[in-house]
């Protein structure tokens, strides 16, 4: 083939596969409104200041970005959104541990940033990210470390090395608060005994749910 | 030097060197926010924008700096406007500057990314194309300055030639796919869509037919290889990385919100993105075999170089995590940022110091020069990168492992279990820095320190 054949596959040929891009944008943009909840104002709103505030400078979201700090497709999926808003004013006030700096996030902005994750969370995206295979499956567990499971503690705390790092560590709990009527408090109301503490109340739990969770934290020491 | 037009290219790859420095000295501000995220001033979104965006400017810049001196090479006339083309330099050098200043102003304090006319006034928020809309639309007029004066350039001498046409057409495609980055949606999964059209089809796309290009030029200049003969070879290469790349980018839509079928298109095309990129490679090894007057040895040196690591770092380290079942476990891992940085150093770094190599001499009148410290650098650099992609790597697989398979919590992994391959990564990037100093030592004194006369090793023997 001469010069100016393979010139012409080379223009034309692009041409044809950018032909087809196109084809299949337009035909994404009309499916991606389906794939996701409605937008509202608010969280419009919430993804202005996602912007704002450069999240994706350490963040990543839908797995994009920037790889220093968590992914955010399903925070809200995984974590108290009474949690996140405290956070997002102030994360070392809640978490000590927390290399998030106070960017001055208000209240009412935290609200906004908190309805974007949510909607974020509901998009379909084909199953990412997956649940992770080789988790540990719980064996049949019993009393209080059922109930520990049951209300998806570990999505916050850890305990020998699983579990999440927003709350406190309980491997060695027990040895710090061995008061069982200050865990029994704690866990129905935390900010009667820990103020400004960003644990969502767990009062819906049963007189015996109780017991058994204040036990089983007992054990821990 | 042909042409005293040509000289402009000097002051283009002065500013991008300079910012390769800069560039690397806040990446390693960032390797050290990894391992201490409050070691610095500015938190780390801050530093991380400066990093990624000095390394797009000073690559963009560099690579017009190429044009301006490969236009007038290959239409044998004066650059159409001179005062354009060093309007279009200092527009660029003042706009680059302030944005840089409203980043660290926003660094400072966060509150002053002020909402002006529905768009943030210091930082768009959106990586790789965080300027904001204002700077946008000076980037824009100053990258149309520029293709403007080069196509003059062309139009006037009435010399087309394979190769220049090819850089045009890479760079008008590159300004082209600017524009789907400059509106606002309120959709994140579009936003996210239309932002992967910017920097896909940049990095994957027009950028890489700019390589193809410059890769055909800069071996015809050092090996005197005939045109036909690479320009074929260029065509040939140019076309698959787009008839691979523009249908690759559905390898960003697998898990975004769009729909399904992108695994297919996705998977399909971007497995064979490779291909080219190894084509690059076998034709500067055959030019390089064929042709053994080589007038610029370093100068070759970087340009096959600059071949290979664009096949490892874009094509290899691409295509490992690039298949839907691979991807959907590695995706938003540190194997990204492992591919991300070899396939920049590989493909654009080495293209751009190449080229300064290849060309800078011409510019100064040099016709030997020492090469020394440009071997040096590039070891440096190279052995470094190396291993600050191999820790990387190691890290996402450790991630990858204990974070999407096990389960275990992302701040765990990355503050425990990932701790010493951060580590490993800043030394190493004190090795790259060294690299890149020499780099620039040598930029500014090639062909103005005397030539050191080369030592024979054995004397030849006579009877």
């Amino acid at each position: 083939m001469s010069n100016k054949g393979v010139r012409n596959l080379f223009i034309f040929g692009s041409l044809f596969f950018f032909v087809i891009l196109l084809g299949l944008t337009f035909d994404t943009m009309s499916r991606i409104d389906k794939r996701a909840p409605e937008i509202t104002e608010e969280v419009d709103q919430g993804k202005r200041l996602w912007h704002k505030y450069d999240c994706i400078g350490c963040h990543t979201i839908l797995g994009n970005g920037s790889y220093f700090a968590p992914d955010l497709t399903k925070t809200t999926a995984n974590k108290p959104v009474s949690y996140i808003k405290k956070f997002l004013v102030n994360p070392r006030k809640v978490n000590p541990r927390a290399s998030m700096p106070v960017l001055g996030i208000t209240e009412e902005e935290a609200e906004k940033i908190v309805a974007f994750l949510d909607w974020i969370s509901k998009v379909d995206t084909n199953g990412w990210p997956p649940e992770p295979v080789l988790a540990a499956v719980p064996q049949a567990m019993a009393g209080g470390a059922a109930v520990y499971q049951k209300y998806d503690c570990s999505a916050c705390h850890m305990i020998g090395g699983v579990g999440g790092t927003s709350g406190p560590d309980l491997t060695h709990v027990a040895s710090r608060q061995p008061d069982p009527e200050w865990h029994r408090r704690h866990l129905v109301d935390p900010a009667s005994v820990v103020p400004d503490s960003a644990m969502p109340p767990f009062a819906h739990l049963s007189e015996e749910e109780l017991n058994q969770l204040v036990d089983y934290l007992l054990t821990l020491k | 030097m042909k042409y005293k037009s040509q000289k402009i290219a000097q002051d283009f790859y002065t500013f991008a060197v300079l910012l390769f420095f800069v560039q690397i000295a806040v990446g390693i501000i960032a390797a050290f926010q990894f391992i201490w995220p409050d070691f610095f001033i500015l938190n780390f979104n801050t530093v991380r924008t400066l990093h990624i965006n000095a390394l797009v400017v000073w690559l963009l810049t560099g690579l017009m700096g190429a044009t301006y001196f490969v236009v007038p090479e290959e239409s044998q006339s004066e650059l159409w406007s001179i005062p354009l083309a060093r309007f279009q330099f200092w527009a660029t050098v003042v706009a680059v500057t302030v944005v840089v200043v409203g980043y660290i102003w926003m660094g400072l304090n966060p509150q002053a990314n002020k909402f002006v006319f529905g768009t943030t006034l210091l930082n768009e928020g959106r990586e790789y194309i965080e300027a904001p809309r204002w700077a946008d639309l000076l980037i824009a007029l100053s990258v149309i300055l520029f293709l403007f004066n080069n196509f003059m350039t062309m139009y006037k001498s009435r010399r087309w030639t394979g190769i220049q046409g090819t850089l045009l057409g890479g760079l008008t495609f590159l300004t082209l796919m600017y524009l789907p980055g400059m509106f606002y949606t309120k959709s994140m999964v579009k936003d996210q869509f239309w932002w992967w059209w910017v920097v896909h089809l940049w990095v994957e796309g027009s950028w890489e037919v700019i390589a193809g290009a410059l890769l055909a030029f800069m071996l015809m200049k050092v090996t005197n290889a005939p045109r036909h003969v690479l320009e074929r070879w260029m065509y040939i290469e140019v076309a698959l990385v787009l008839f691979t790349g523009i249908l690759g980018l559905g390898h960003h839509y697998y898990w975004i919100g769009t729909p399904r079928y992108w695994l297919w298109v996705g998977g399909i095309f971007s497995a064979l993105e490779p291909i080219p990129l190894l084509l690059m490679v076998w034709d500067a090894f055959r030019v390089t075999r064929e042709h053994r007057v080589v007038s610029n040895r370093l100068g070759l040196f970087y340009a096959v170089a600059h071949a290979i690591f664009n096949f490892v770092g874009a094509g290899l380290w691409g295509v490992i995590h690039t298949l839907p079942m691979v991807n959907k476990w590695t995706h938003g891992t540190q194997i990204t940022t492992a591919h991300g940085h070899l396939a920049f150093y590989g493909a654009y770094v080495l293209l751009v110091v190449s080229m300064i190599y290849i060309t800078l001499p011409l510019i100064r009148g040099a016709t030997e020069f020492n090469t020394s410290r440009g071997y040096r650098s590039f070891w440096w650099m190279t052995i470094s990168m190396i291993f600050i992609v191999l820790t990387i790597t190691g890290a996402g697989m450790v991630q990858t492992y204990m974070e999407r398979l096990l389960g275990l919590d992302y701040v765990t992994v990355k503050a425990n279990y990932n701790l010493w391959f951060w580590v490993f990564r800043a030394i190493f990037g004190f090795g790259f820095l060294y690299g890149v100093f020499l780099f620039v030592v040598d930029f500014f004194k090639l062909g103005k320190e005397p030539v050191e006369v080369p030592v024979k090793v054995a004397s030849e023997t006579t009877t």
